[in-house]
């Protein structure tokens, strides 16, 4: 009867989140709690992943073992399922509705149940998967995708993201990148890896000091500070081509550049005109207005979905504070009014928190806080933390800690569970930015 | 007026059916084709599986950039004695303020400028230690920066030889974590630029 309940639920929250998403985008990024699968207090849904079936051809361990390792590191940081492969005698085996003995697996007490299967045939590998509710027998999500052998992780990661959709209504963010900047060659290069730390590529590689990613909103351009030419200016490059051209060229500081949504300006802080203030460019480089003008300190902006407004930090009063104010440089109001020092804020992409870095203790901590000033919520506790970035769907926050010594990359969801390392090897690794859907 | 609103609610409220019942559709027949058999061609077909494949591709840069070239192996002679002759001037924490003893540094470093080496140009290295954030010290690594360039300037060095730059706490002098290497690393140095 639980289990019954839990299925049912979840079916219901299907049909009504596709209605809200129908409705309006919009009305969805200022709603609470839309995610309700995963809300403290309800019972984690049980995710068993079936051993994965060679549909034709012959057993291939290495495919195999992809498919189960991708799944469980999605599914588990996905926060509303218990994942497990656990072992069931089927009295029919299949992965296609009706081929195979459901009834095996709600005895096992499974609630939703993926299966896969693949082909392989020389370097190319057709993977076929089915998401089922195993209470109501219904098939939830089917995909068939083909590649090559590198391409398993990928299209794992794909059927992922289709999985949060058919649960949720939106998709997952587990096919997206995450850029970052690392000492692997002692200097500080950018790098690109997947979300889950595989794959890494270096983007940059001018032996120079590079800082400070950021996406276009289309996911195809990076923008960043880069010392190469013997100054902090701004760079933006194509991903695919690698192409680089430099936005700016005043002298100073030209840095924590963010991509508005339109992906045609940038914010970004400029010293050329004698402290660091808040500009907007054309992402060309043309500059558009001035936004704050004072003797502080303005860094840091962080544009809110809707472009209606931006946050910032300035040191008006002395201490670094996070400020916001409408994209036309009116209306400027204080927004951290808790800690001494309260740096680099981030929008969420549902609009309705600002993830901020407070000074605590000899280092940095997390916070959420909503953008009118209530509902400050500490998110990390252990070592120090900075930078967080959300994932496009607002579920997870990527971050920087040096919890284990050197700084690294590391993921959670939004509410601070599910702390999860994700760069490895001896290198440091700070400044990740979770790229938008890939 | 209340009108108006109960009128909006009606309307909304029709919305929101009409959605719901367009959503449970979706929602009861997932994936429909594909339980028949001839999915496979349509799933093969599906835009996510083109991505998979072609997304994946991502070119290595091939734009050659030349390394940064380093500013004492440019110096001249000339250039690495007045490096040695030109002080670190330090600073207080979380402050670009200057102290007595940065203003007699910085006082010690316009003579040799004045005197000495009266052709030099110099770039004014802002630095912080590792404790602020890594964005708000580039910031303050410019001001500390520019209040010893400002300073220079009052001495009667000439703007036109004098530069700033900041590398907030990416080059720290000394990498430690407790206060002695802190202090050292708030700091401005004096580069020769030309």
């Amino acid at each position: 009867m639980k289990r019954c309940s839990a299925g049912i639920r979840v079916l219901i929250m299907s049909a009504l989140l596709v209605a809200v998403i129908c409705a309006s985008p919009l009305i969805l990024s200022g709603q609470q709690g839309y995610l309700e699968v995963s809300a403290p207090g309800n019972r984690q849904l049980q995710l068993a992943i079936a051993p994965p079936a060679a549909l034709s051809g012959g057993v291939n361990q290495d495919v195999a073992r992809a498919i189960i390792d991708v799944f469980k590191f999605d599914m588990t940081l996905a926060g509303p399922f218990s994942v497990s492969e656990p072992q069931v005698t089927e009295s029919r085996s299949g992965i296609r509705p009706g081929d195979f003995d459901m009834a095996s697996w709600r005895a096992a007490g499974t609630d939703l149940l993926i299966k896969s299967g693949y082909v392989v045939s020389g370097d190319s590998v057709s993977i076929e998967f089915r998401l089922y509710d195993v209470l109501t027998e219904k098939e939830l999500a089917a995909k068939r995708y083909t590649g090559s052998k590198r391409d398993v992780r990928r299209v794992v990661h794909t059927f992922s993201d289709d999985i949060m959709s058919a649960m949720t209504g939106i998709r997952g963010p587990f096919t997206c990148k995450i850029a970052f900047v690392s000492t692997a060659t002692r200097n500080k290069e950018i790098y690109l890896m997947d979300y889950d730390g595989q794959n890494i590529q270096r983007i940059t590689k001018n032996g120079s000091i590079n800082l400070y990613p950021d996406f276009s909103p289309n996911g195809r351009e990076l923008i960043y500070t880069s010392y190469k030419k013997g100054n902090p200016d701004l760079y933006r490059r194509e991903l695919a081509s690698g192409a680089e051209a430099r936005v700016t060229t005043a002298r100073g500081t030209n840095i924590t550049g963010a991509f508005a949504p339109d992906g045609n300006r940038i914010a970004l802080s400029m010293s050329k005109d004698g402290n660091a203030e808040i500009y907007l460019l054309s992402k060309e480089g043309k500059q558009l207005s001035r936004l704050t003008n004072n003797d502080a300190i303005e860094i840091a902006p962080a544009w809110s979905p809707d472009a209606k407004q931006i946050a910032f930090v300035s040191d008006r009063l002395g201490k670094p504070q996070v400020y916001i104010m409408d994209s036309d440089g009116r209306n400027v109001r204080r927004l951290t009014t808790s800690g001494a020092y309260n740096v680099g804020p981030r929008w969420s992409p549902r609009g309705d928190k600002i993830a901020y870095c407070r000074q605590m203790g000899g280092g940095f901590q997390i916070f959420t806080i909503n953008p009118d000033g209530t509902g400050d919520t500490q998110l990390t506790r252990e070592g120090s933390n900075e930078h967080p970035r959300w994932s496009p769907d607002g579920r997870f926050i990527a971050f920087s800690s040096k919890r284990g010594g050197r700084e690294s990359v590391y993921i959670m969801r939004s509410d601070g569970t599910g702390q999860t390392k994700i760069s490895r090897g001896g290198t440091s690794d700070s400044s990740p930015v979770w790229s938008p859907r890939w | 007026m209340r009108k108006v609103i109960c009128l909006w609610s009606l309307v909304m409220l029709c919305g929101a059916l009409m959605l719901n019942g367009c959503a449970k559709e979706q929602v009861v027949t997932p994936e429909q084709p594909l339980t028949a058999p001839s999915s496979e061609k349509q799933l093969k077909q599906s835009e996510a599986a083109k991505q998979a494949v072609q997304e994946e591709k991502i070119a290595s840069p091939a734009i050659k950039e030349s390394p940064v070239a380093k500013d004492e192996a440019s110096a001249s002679a000339a250039a690495a004695q007045a490096n040695g002759l030109l002080k670190t001037v330090y600073y207080d924490f979380d402050s670009a303020i200057l102290t007595s003893s940065a203003r007699d540094t910085l006082s010690a470093n316009a003579s040799v400028l004045l005197k000495k080496q009266t052709g030099l140009k110099i770039q004014v290295e802002g630095h912080c230690d590792e404790r602020g954030s890594a964005e708000y010290n580039l910031a303050l690594g410019e001001r500390r920066a520019k209040s010893a360039m400002n300073y220079l300037m009052t001495l009667g060095v000439p703007a036109s030889r004098l530069s700033t730059i900041s590398y907030g706490k990416e080059k720290p002098a000394d990498p430690g974590h407790d206060e002695a290497a802190w202090a050292k690393n708030r700091r401005a140095e004096f580069v020769v630029a030309n």
